[in-house]
């Protein structure tokens, strides 16, 4: 026990007190923090008010559209959740908008030079009878995205269709009530209460959660790994293994590698919340970023397991390669299960309960992935998260008894790589 | 402390052989052998690193243990020091595996660095040290938890002589204080005057075994330089003599196996003038080639 506390004391005071730990600590969110910011920051650099011609024989439609377009939110939405249109309106391109009732060639060869030397910013050109074919014409420098075009071509069609009723006989008010648009509200049930979370926060829930697996195994397992070939390599290993046995230094090294980690989670956890409360305050969805705090205990124990399990195998791989390369393709052992419970995600995400999904999150090398994302998205049967708790804990145990007999051996190996036949020998003769 | 039987092998490859020997307590004890004869397999399974296939052992009658550990100090043969590290921590690491507290850790690690001239690397990094400071900082680490029986793996090398010599000084210090010291080793000029006993190896068996002086007297070849005056027939009486020298100022004289000096000297006096007699005991090295060269049985 003391000697574990030591290893955990030296590998953690050793490793927080480097250089590149400071770095990468407090470089990581300013990346993060300059990916996110630029971006919006580029954009609002970038926007400017857009300059467009509406070219039509009819002036009393040009103005409809013209109306239409500069009165726009997102059509589809603006009605279910007025709270939210105030930003989305803040977003959207401030426009100019022209109406030429002058739909003639010379006309449009007029406005295609204005395009070309950014007079204009665009024209829209509709012929007499676009209201009958549905068929208009959007000219500018650049080509709309395809989300710009389909909002384009929703707001038209929308005033079109007006149009088109209007111009069958219908009043405005019988128009709109027409085109209501409708919304379909999920509501979830859980523990006998109706929640109304969206299923996008819960999603997000689930991402961060295995982007920090992947990020702290990859991260602090390859360090596992390395320093055990590192001892290995320098033979710090047999001094140490006179003193302590190889399961004190195993345990030692994976915790205080963990606390490592922890603590760099935990610096970037406070940074975050430094900067992104305030921005997320002003946000009026708050209220659904809220974690329930039965959740956050998944993602502790969940997180923590995971990491364990697989930085034991890190560990393992350390005790058989010689060199950090063959290290590496060992690696594959690791990296698998991890991925395939990434792909998984999405299946597990959309139907919780299946049975498949039921079982895999049983599957200790999955369940840290999968587990804990049926319980973000629909808390499964007490039985089975506690089962998929302890065989997940199982697992770990038996894989520190066999690691701690592989690193035993494979420790003082030095020279060449154990091969398979040679690695379960080692299992057997190192029973005590 | 003893070895009983022990057996060790790496796949086809045998290291230790069935090796049996006995260190009694406070002796300087040295465990002997070409490169490749088993000494670091051996040690390694005397102070625990690893385990024998079959055999078994003893501490003062006991078989080895977890809680024997701490008792132990060893210095292997490969350096083996956390290169970030600073050297005082190092020390105080490896003191405090040992069971020793960190503020006694620290004021030994204090005396020992005096002691071997490291005070002023004590703040140093493992990395910035030479080899050779970073043997005695292995060393230090070694002995800090004042052990008793402390495991030499070939602890001279790499140290320049002045290094050496204080390193052999601690060493007998230590055995002064009642320390059991195993020291392995494939020189032999070291261990002929540091060692009481020895134990040679070669293929993981052992070719010779005990009392370094009683191996001296009891290895067979004896030599005998005589330095005279007058009739030389005494040098070719078969029964006596199996093969002679002449190098002018004296002759160096192979005694046959099972002879006498006594009666050599005897029948010498009787021939001619002797000016000096003198029997050269064999040296460890001659005895080790000798022992190593022979086709083992």
């Amino acid at each position: 026990m003391r000697n574990t506390w030591l290893i955990i004391k030296r590998e953690y005071l050793e490793r927080v007190r480097t250089r590149s730990f400071m770095v990468l600590t407090l470089l990581l969110p300013a990346i993060v923090a300059g990916v996110m910011v630029l971006p919006a920051k580029l954009a609002t650099i970038g926007k400017k008010v857009q300059h467009i011609v509406i070219v039509t024989s009819s002036p009393q439609s040009g103005e409809i559209i013209r109306q239409g377009l500069l009165s726009a939110g997102d059509s589809d939405d603006d009605e279910a959740a007025p709270e939210t249109n105030a930003p989305k309106q803040a977003r959207d391109k401030q426009y100019i908008i022209d109406v030429n009732s002058n739909p003639t060639e010379a006309e449009r060869a007029a406005l295609s030079e204005k395009v070309n030397s950014q007079a204009i910013d665009g024209y829209l050109w509709l012929s007499d009878d676009a209201i009958a074919s549905g068929e208009v014409m959007w000219v500018s420098r650049n080509l709309p995205g395809s989300r710009e075009r389909s909002r384009l071509s929703e707001k038209l069609s929308r005033i079109i269709q007006q149009e088109r009723l209007s111009g069958g006989g219908m009043t405005v008010d019988q128009v709109s009530i027409m085109l209501k648009p409708i919304r379909v509200e999920a509501v979830r049930m859980e523990h006998g209460r109706e929640t109304r979370d969206s299923s996008g926060m819960k999603f997000i829930e689930v991402v961060v959660m295995v982007m920090l697996l992947y990020m702290a195994v990859l991260l602090y397992g390859i360090s596992v790994m390395r320093s055990v070939l590192e001892e290995k390599n320098s033979r710090v290993m047999e001094v140490l293994l006179s003193s302590a046995t190889p399961t004190e230094l195993m345990t030692g090294k994976l915790l205080g590698v963990g606390a490592v980690g922890l603590t760099q989670i935990a610096v970037w956890a406070v940074i975050a919340g430094v900067f992104a409360v305030p921005a997320l305050a002003m946000q009026p969805d708050l209220d659904q970023l809220k974690v329930s705090p039965g959740v956050l205990a998944a993602f502790a124990a969940f997180f923590f397991l995971g990491y364990l399990l697989y930085s034991t195998i890190y560990a393992a791989i350390g005790a058989i390669a010689t060199t950090e390369q063959e290290g590496q393709q060992l690696q594959f052992f690791v990296v698998t299960p991890l991925v395939l419970s990434v792909f998984m995600l999405n299946s597990v995400v959309q139907t919780p309960d299946a049975p498949v999904v039921a079982w895999l999150s049983m599957v200790p090398f999955f369940a840290p992935v999968v587990m804990y994302a049926r319980i973000v998205i629909q808390t499964p049967p007490m039985w089975q998260i506690a089962l998929s708790l302890f065989l997940l804990i199982a697992t770990i145990a038996g894989n520190m008894v066999l690691c701690a007999r592989i690193y035993r051996v494979g420790i003082l190996m030095y020279g060449k790589r154990a091969t398979l036949p040679e690695i379960l020998k080692w299992l057997k003769y190192a029973k005590t | 402390m003893e070895l009983v039987n022990v057996h060790k092998s790496y796949d086809d490859f045998v290291a230790v052989d069935k090796l049996s020997f006995r260190i009694l307590p406070g002796e300087i004890y040295g465990l002997l052998g070409p490169n490749g004869a088993g000494k670091t397999s051996t040690l390694r399974m005397m102070i625990g690193i690893s385990v024998p296939d079959s055999g078994q052992v003893l501490i003062l009658g006991e078989p080895l243990s977890r809680a024997h550990t701490n008792r132990f100090g060893y210095l292997p043969e490969e350096r083996g020091l956390y290169k970030k590290m600073k050297v005082l921590t190092h020390l105080v690491l490896l003191a405090q595996l040992k069971g020793l507290t960190s503020g006694e850790a620290t004021k030994r690690a204090h005396h020992w660095c005096e002691r071997f001239e490291l005070t002023a690397w004590m703040e140093k990094k493992v990395e910035e040290l030479s080899k050779g400071m970073q043997q005695k900082v292995q060393f230090i680490g070694a002995i800090l938890h004042d052990p008793e029986l402390i495991v030499m793996d070939e602890p001279f090398s790499g140290l320049d002589p002045a290094n050496a010599l204080a390193l052999k000084d601690a060493l007998l210090e230590l055995a002064k204080n009642g320390k059991t010291i195993l020291l392995s080793t494939h020189r032999m000029d070291q261990a002929e005057r540091l060692c009481q006993s020895i134990c040679l190896i070669n293929h993981g068996r052992v070719v010779l075994e005990g009392d370094l002086g009683q191996i001296k007297n009891s290895s067979g070849s004896c030599s005998v330089q005589i330095k005279y005056d007058g009739d030389s027939s005494f040098l070719r009486e078969p029964r006596l003599v199996q093969s002679f020298n002449d190098y002018g100022n004296y002759v160096e004289v192979r005694l046959a196996p099972g002879a006498d000096t006594q009666e050599l000297l005897r029948l010498a006096c009787s021939k001619a003038r002797i000016d000096r007699f003198e029997v050269m005991q064999p040296s460890l090295e001659e005895i080790f080639i000798d022992a190593v060269s022979k086709p083992h049985a």
